[in-house]
């Protein structure tokens, strides 16, 4: 699950707005309490004296799932609270968990916030629990990600396998054929460009970090490393990152990519207008797409992320959640119950599939189901997407998120606005970036390799 | 904005009581404790202990390797010498040294159209003028983002029409302005009305015998009424400065919307409010805080000083 936030403005800057009402300090208008009690639901069928589980999450209609959980687990009563989508929860949540009360006993926090929770010994191990039992219900990428040797930290749950979705009508215009490599994607942004200077192959989004590593993940080069402990490796300057900054540096000066935002109303009107021809996205980037795409309907396809090998077959994920359970928790094996049951079970993903969750799976059952990879949506007309990136789900590599990503986020779009603006190249971007994470690093008492 | 003021301006600008110290003392009385207690019992838990626990925290560092540790005055010296900390307070002086005189120039100019009677319904449009005052910033933020929005926003769109095309007021040249913009719109009303009222407050004498010696209107406005509203001009400025120095919300929404044209340490609020959110710095963010409520002191003291030495303060 991505911040909600970008996709619908109102209701998630609403919800920010909140927050910034709260932490203002109260203006001269007595602003509302920031949703303090956030209303639980999914217990209408439970029993009295089953064991509690409290459960914090934001993707829309999980409450479906939650219901069928207490209907068919009677001892358990799961309540399910939404407290905000991605950094108001982590706030909460890291607050009442160094307060030492109030936290949850399951919550949603994405691939990249979990190392957080893992570093203050906040999260349990699953693996108590038997959760290794469903280990190889996942796709590997997924199960690493979640876990250091033979402890679980949480049950993975939807991921963003990446893909290249591409406008097939304006391609077709221009007579290219989506690019099977790197080398033809830069060669047909600029042909495509020539052709008509109002148009782009693609958007290039700087300042959205998450997107910008799961691109480097797939060209071997993350910058990152971190397994636990006191070391971490930030490399956004040698070799691998600098030929990845050099080719779209390339592509930026030669205004051959559009160097804009992406996932919001802006980037979407661009594909919609025939602007973007193609948008280097994730499974849960169509659906995001369609309730703004007008008369680009139907016209989209997916086919694989360009290849940096010729004939290989390697791909990225972008975005996604897991459920890890809480040291705080008072019911942590019933809690470890709930999450191994959202997360490996075909019960739970035959609800969370489907709309208003629209979950991807890392669950392989679902990722192999010939009734999911066949789904069509009005989008992309009678093709289906599912297929390409379910194979993408299979073909993404593991990464090793560092235990600071809020940070990361936080200066991530200041570090990365000149890019935007052509008055900085991606390659002295990463640099001052490395620059200030590493700085960061060091304060929190990090030994910091940059190699 | 971030400020609560009303009590403030109107103390200020309500008709002066020969208040002496000795009548209050001779008044002094056990029973007025009751009556003040609950505000101090308030006082002391939401002001007094919070400020207490960041002095506190201030004086410590955690780290996500080595835990907590007492670490002295460490967290002043690293804000004292962070670029980021100040480069958010030269923005916000800048930011106050444009908004604050066109608010003003503006608000004094209605205020002045409404002293003089110039405007049938002249109630009716000074309370409009107020309504802003009454949407909350985070909502005025939202709604102008809304108006301003690049792409689609109506605004935007009369920009194309005249044949301005794509003007970015959320660019990294326009995103001051902007919100300069969205605050005169909240505040003008509000300072027109305390600006109206001082105006009110001008002896009718006064101007009737100006005009009588034959002084012209303008010569009353800028001779006469302006010179005697001087005292609710500073207080406007000085309460305006220290928001300016607060600078959060409006900042923080269109953030949300563009979040590549405001910077984690756009204002020193933000600096402060991300150091603690994003970096869970909270010690260094609390140190921070200290620093930016000393600087705030200062300026009222400052203030306080200069006023009352000009026998503005009683």
């Amino acid at each position: 699950m991505r911040f909600p936030n970008k996709i619908s403005l109102f209701a998630g800057a609403l919800a920010v707005s909140l927050l910034a009402a709260g932490c203002s300090g109260g203006g001269s208008t007595a602003a509302p309490p920031p949703s303090g009690s956030p209303s639980v639901s999914g217990t209408a069928a439970c029993r009295s004296g089953a064991t509690p589980v409290t459960f914090w999450a934001w993707v829309p209609g999980i409450v479906r799932a939650v219901q069928a959980f207490n209907a068919s687990h009677p001892s358990i009563c799961v309540s399910l609270s939404n407290v905000g989508a991605g950094s108001p929860e982590y706030t909460k949540l890291t607050d009442s968990l160094k307060a030492g009360s109030g936290a949850p006993d399951v919550a949603e926090v994405e691939f990249d916030e979990l190392p957080s929770f893992e570093i203050t010994h906040n999260v349990v191990d699953l693996s108590k629990f038997g959760a290794a039992n469903v280990k190889n219900q996942f796709v590997p990428w997924a199960w690493q990600e979640v876990s250091q040797g033979s402890t679980v930290y949480a049950m993975p749950g939807d991921a963003g396998p990446m893909g290249l979705y591409y406008n097939s009508t304006l391609l077709a215009k221009y007579g290219i054929t989506p690019p099977t490599t790197w080398a033809e994607f830069a060669q047909d942004a600029q042909r495509l460009h020539s052709a008509d200077p109002q148009a782009y192959l693609t958007n290039f989004a700087a300042a959205d970090l998450q997107w910008v590593l799961s691109l480097m993940a797939q060209d071997n080069a993350y910058p990152f490393k971190y397994s636990g402990g006191s070391n971490v490796t930030i490399n956004f300057t040698g070799p691998k990152q600098t030929a990845f900054a050099n080719y779209w540096q390339a592509l930026l000066s030669a205004h051959e990519v559009n160097a804009t935002t992406d996932v919001d109303a802006t980037s979407f009107a661009d594909m919609d207008k025939g602007i973007d021809a193609t948008w280097l996205s994730s499974a849960w980037g169509p659906s995001y797409f369609a309730t703004d795409a007008k008369q680009s309907i139907g016209a989209w396809r997916a086919a694989p992320l360009p290849q940096w090998t010729a004939g290989a077959n390697v791909a990225a994920n972008w975005g996604g959640s897991t459920y890890p359970v809480f040291s705080q928790s008072q019911h942590q094996a019933a809690a470890a119950t709930f999450s191994e049951w959202l997360n490996s079970s075909d019960a739970a993903w035959a609800i969370t599939k489907t709309a208003p969750s629209s979950l991807f799976p890392t669950y392989k059952p679902l990722l192999a189901d010939p009734t999911f990879t066949g789904i069509t949506v009005p989008l992309s007309g009678t093709s289906t997407p599912n297929a390409v990136f379910s194979q993408a789900a299979s073909n993404a590599g593991a990464v090793q998120w560092p235990p600071f990503m809020t940070e990361a986020l936080t200066v991530s779009a200041t570090a990365f606005a000149g890019v935007l603006n052509g008055t900085q190249t991606v390659n002295a971007a990463f640099s001052s970036f490395q620059n200030t994470l590493v700085k960061y690093a060091q304060q929190q008492g990090f030994t910091v390799s940059t190699s | 904005m971030t400020i609560a003021v009303p009590r403030a301006a109107r103390e200020d600008l309500g008709p002066r009581r020969p208040a002496g110290r000795s009548s209050w003392a001779a008044r002094r009385d056990r029973r007025g404790l009751w009556f003040i207690a609950p505000f101090l019992v308030a006082f002391v838990l939401f002001m007094i202990t919070p400020l207490g626990y960041a002095v506190y925290s201030s004086l410590y560092t955690t780290k996500l390797i080595g835990g907590t540790s007492f670490s002295g005055l460490a967290n002043y010296r690293e804000t004292l010498e962070s670029g980021q900390f100040w480069s958010g307070v030269i923005r916000t002086v800048i930011y106050a040294a444009i908004q604050i005189p066109v608010m003003l120039a503006i608000s004094f100019f209605f205020a002045t159209i409404f002293d003089l009677g110039l405007v049938k319904f002249g109630r009716v449009f000074r309370t409009l003028f107020f309504v802003p005052f009454a949407v909350p910033g985070v909502v005025a933020a939202l709604m102008w983002s809304f108006i301003l929005e690049p792409q689609f926003g109506p605004i935007t769109r009369v920009f194309g029409v005249l044949g301005v095309h794509n003007v970015d007021f959320f660019s990294p040249s326009l995103v001051l302005p902007t919100i300069i913009l969205i605050v005169i719109w909240e505040w003008t009303g509000y300072n027109m009305v305390i600006l109206y009222t001082a105006l009110k407050q001008v002896p009718r004498e006064t101007v009737e015998a100006a005009l009588m010696e034959g002084a012209s209107v303008w010569t009353v406005i800028l001779r006469i009424k302006l010179p005697m509203v001087r005292p609710a001009i500073v207080m406007i400025v000085l309460v305006n400065t220290i928001g300016a120095l607060q600078l959060f919300t409006e900042p923080f929404i269109l953030g949300t919307f563009q979040n590549q044209a405001i910077s984690s340490n756009y204002t020193p609020t933000l600096y402060i409010y991300n150091t603690a959110i994003g970096g869970q710095q909270y010690n260094l963010a609390a140190a921070a805080a200290v620093v930016l409520g000393l600087l705030i002191g200062l300026i009222s003291i400052g203030s306080l000083l200069f006023r009352r030495r000009r026998g503005e303060l009683g």
